[in-house]
């Protein structure tokens, strides 16, 4: 317990990274999709 | 612009720049007198909670500029009766109230922690409710109308009269009238915070931070338009074919 009471700054900081990296994932493969889902429309 | 946020340079950028913001805005210690490049200044009326500025602040920044930029594509609507400026209108909407929500979020987080509760009506907390409220009637009047063209026209319309509002409850009521927030009329405490209490390294994480949120809400904006027009055209494809 304590080693969470000392570094709780940087636990909340590895979440908020974690975080952002979901997000930041979530919106390169939607790009990618939506790319991929445009060129496919525009083909047929 | 939609092919640089497309481009993998800017996805690269963005996803350096909001990590290098998150571990120097979180990670950073705040000292009283900071000597290393790495130390933040200890803002009096702030202490710990200095280190929210750089998330709480560029949210409710972004929030006026995407509700500026769908004013700005609601009068090109206006114009032009072009569907897709409609769409980036609303899009920039939706965005707008992300991040209004997301500044009320830390914003409470951060009045829980420097004045006892998550909420006290002070007027800053009032205006960005009263804000909620306002976007919040669009999405309700757009759900009403099923004809796109009257949707679209009577959306940019609204979209236009209450954007006259947003200086007055973002930038005027706020810091006319007392309160608790940094800027209020009777703070002699910490307002304003940016330019006088920060030091050099601090401000430039905030501007980073400021860039990084900016760069964001431009990709998540293309994408969010880009989807919107290629759902309508789907649907004017497959209502043709029937």
């Amino acid at each position: 317990m304590d080693f969470f009471s000392e570094n709780a700054l940087y636990i909340v900081m590895v979440i908020v990274l974690l975080t952002w990296g979901g997000i930041f994932s979530f919106l390169a493969v939607l790009d990618k999709r939506l790319k991929d889902l445009q060129r496919e429309i525009k083909e047929n | 612009m939609k092919n640089i946020v497309h481009s993998k340079w800017y996805q690269t950028v963005l996803f350096l720049l909001m990590t290098a913001v998150i571990i120097a805005g979180i990670g950073f210690p705040i000292v009283q007198k900071p000597t290393a490049w790495y130390e933040f200044p200890y803002i009096p009326g702030l202490e710990e909670n200095a280190r929210i500025i750089f998330f709480h602040v560029p949210s409710s920044w972004l929030a006026t500029v995407a509700f500026l930029m769908a004013t700005i594509y609601s009068i090109k609507y206006l114009l032009k009766k072009r569907l897709e400026d409609d769409m980036k209108a609303f899009t920039s909407i939706q965005l707008g109230m992300v991040f209004v929500i997301l500044a009320t979020i830390t914003g409470s987080i951060w009045a829980k922690f420097a004045w006892g509760s998550f909420w006290h009506w002070d007027p800053r907390e009032t205006s960005i409710f009263a804000l909620l409220l306002i976007y919040g009637a669009l999405f309700a009047l757009r759900s009403a109308i099923e004809n796109e063209e009257k949707k679209a026209t009577l959306s940019a319309v609204y979209n236009i009269i209450v954007f006259v509002t947003v200086p007055f409850f973002i930038f005027i009521m706020p810091r006319i009238m007392a309160g608790l927030h940094p800027g209020s009329a009777d703070d002699t405490n910490s307002g304003p915070v940016v330019n006088f209490k920060m030091n050099g390294n601090m401000q430039l994480i905030f501007y980073l931070s400021l860039i990084a949120f900016s760069m964001l809400y431009a990709w998540m904006w293309v994408l969010g338009a880009r989807s919107m027009k290629m759902l309508y055209n789907v649907r004017k494809q497959k209502f043709y074919n029937e």
